[in-house]
């Protein structure tokens, strides 16, 4: 049994749990308002069934972005020369064979990018959702909500089947930290050497 | 969206020949069952003083006074404009909440209704309006009337011809040759079912000379919506295409062994 090393808590594995299942549900049910899809009777029985379950969704999924501040913010917004060395080069994800890439440390530059684009977006599309369902009255404010929301929307689900490829087809060895936590040791090495360097197992 | 019907109904609203009476507030409220509600006198004999969950038309009384005439008062009746690309139906996310009927009419249908709201920012009359629980409520041109070849209540009840129902086309024929400086609503927002004779500008009767879907909403609907399906469509293709071509990333150790 070779080594392993935690790279995610349980706090953060539930919690990105949470988000992924309240996110899909969100999109699923986002789709459905868009384009009045009656198929959506199907799976939530009305249109207003639906809409509790977009806007209760949307109350979790906000309660579990404000909670990932705590895991990912610091790490997101600490870019140094070697992120830029790898968005140069497209985290090697266009390359057919092995790549040498800068060394990372526990999230990649892609990871980071892609947390700031999701906590961004997803505060844009909380506030707006709130906006749309809490406050009446304000023509102005109602428009621009509904604008921002649909705006945040495509993000979205543009992000979001990237994310999840990214994170299971693409990059065999990487979903089991969604379950587990845990990744082998000589994975770690070899793909977040300065945050194995940190913690002292390199 | 331009479902109009060949054989399109409308009103026809001729401020200048209204008195006032409100017999057609009355009728309305009758027919579909409406409550009364208690206001207080704001100094105008305008009266419920605007549109609400429970009054679905109402005369504006609109002092506006002339060379010719330093008193003079319009009478214009208010009420939903039956538009034929309708803002309100453009942003409704619950499918028949909001329908068309045959005759053009922009109908609701409350069971359907979510109480989102968004169609009173979509509506360019501020018409829309929300009752005790949660429901759209509006002037639907008395549909189950007219299904039935009636015309609706207000316009039955209308002693002067201010208010006059009939085929759009008739009506907007009748009031040309009346002689009305501007029909408004011929052509606005692909052309209303609610058409105004005017003897002057729009303006002078409280509306807006050009009448328009909110350009967020316009955007919206043509460039976001499409745009949602684009891009998951693209992202999900662009893994598939990742996959096929490129394949999963593999470490020198993997090919090793």
């Amino acid at each position: 049994m070779s080594e392993m090393v935690r790279k995610a808590s349980t706090e953060e594995i539930i919690n990105h749990w949470i988000m992924a299942v309240s996110c899909i549900l969100l999109i699923i049910t986002g789709y459905g308002f868009l384009f009045q899809l009656k198929q959506m009777n199907i799976l939530f029985g009305s249109f207003n069934v639906m809409r509790a379950v977009h806007n209760w969704a949307g109350v979790v999924f906000t309660a579990s972005l404000f909670a990932t501040i705590f895991n990912y913010l610091h790490e997101s917004i600490s870019l140094s020369k070697d992120d830029w060395n790898w968005i140069k080069m497209g985290g090697g994800y266009l390359s057919k064979g092995p790549v040498k890439a800068p060394p990372m440390g526990k999230l990649n530059t892609g990871q980071k990018l892609y947390y700031l684009m999701v906590l961004a977006a997803g505060l844009a599309i909380a506030a707006s959702g709130f906006s749309i369902w809490i406050i009446h009255g304000h023509r102005t404010l109602t428009l621009v909500s509904h604008l921002v929301h649909n705006l945040a929307f495509i993000l979205f689900v543009v992000g979001v089947p990237a994310h999840i490829y990214l994170g299971t087809l693409a990059n065999p060895g990487t979903f089991r930290i969604m379950i587990y936590g845990t990744v082998p040791a000589e994975f770690a090495r070899k793909k977040y050497p300065k945050w194995m360097k940190e913690i002292g197992k390199l | 969206m331009t479902t109009t019907p060949k054989n399109r109904k409308a009103i026809l609203v001729t401020p200048e020949v209204c008195i006032g009476c409100r017999g057609c507030q009355t009728a309305c409220k009758s027919w579909n069952q409406l409550p009364g509600i208690h206001t207080m006198n704001s100094g105008s004999p305008q009266n419920p003083p605007d549109l609400a969950p429970n009054t679905y038309n109402i005369i504006r009384y609109s002092e506006v006074p002339s060379e010719t005439n330093p008193v003079r008062w319009l009478f214009i009746s208010r009420r939903c404009m039956h538009c034929d690309d309708a803002g309100c139906m453009k942003i409704c996310p619950a499918p028949g909440a909001l329908y068309k009927t045959k005759e053009g009419a922009v109908a609701f249908d409350r069971d359907k209704c979510i109480g989102c709201k968004l169609c009173v920012a979509g509506c360019p009359f501020d018409v829309p309006r929300y009752d005790q629980d949660n429901k759209v409520q509006k002037c639907h041109l008395c549909f189950d009337r007219i299904a039935e070849g009636l015309q609706p209540a207000c316009t039955k009840v209308c002693p002067t011809g201010a208010l006059r129902y009939g085929g759009r086309d008739e009506l907007l024929e009748s009031a040309k040759k009346a002689g009305y400086a501007k029909i408004y609503g011929e052509a606005d927002l692909g052309g209303l079912g609610s058409i105004f004779a005017f003897k002057e500008a729009p303006k002078i009767y409280g509306y807006a000379d050009k009448p328009h879907i909110p350009e967020s909403v316009v955007f919206w609907h043509n460039v976001l919506k499409p745009l949602a399906v684009i891009g998951l469509g693209g992202a999900v293709a662009g893994a598939l295409i990742h996959y096929a071509l490129i394949g999963p990333h593999k470490d020198e150790e993997v090919k090793k062994s």
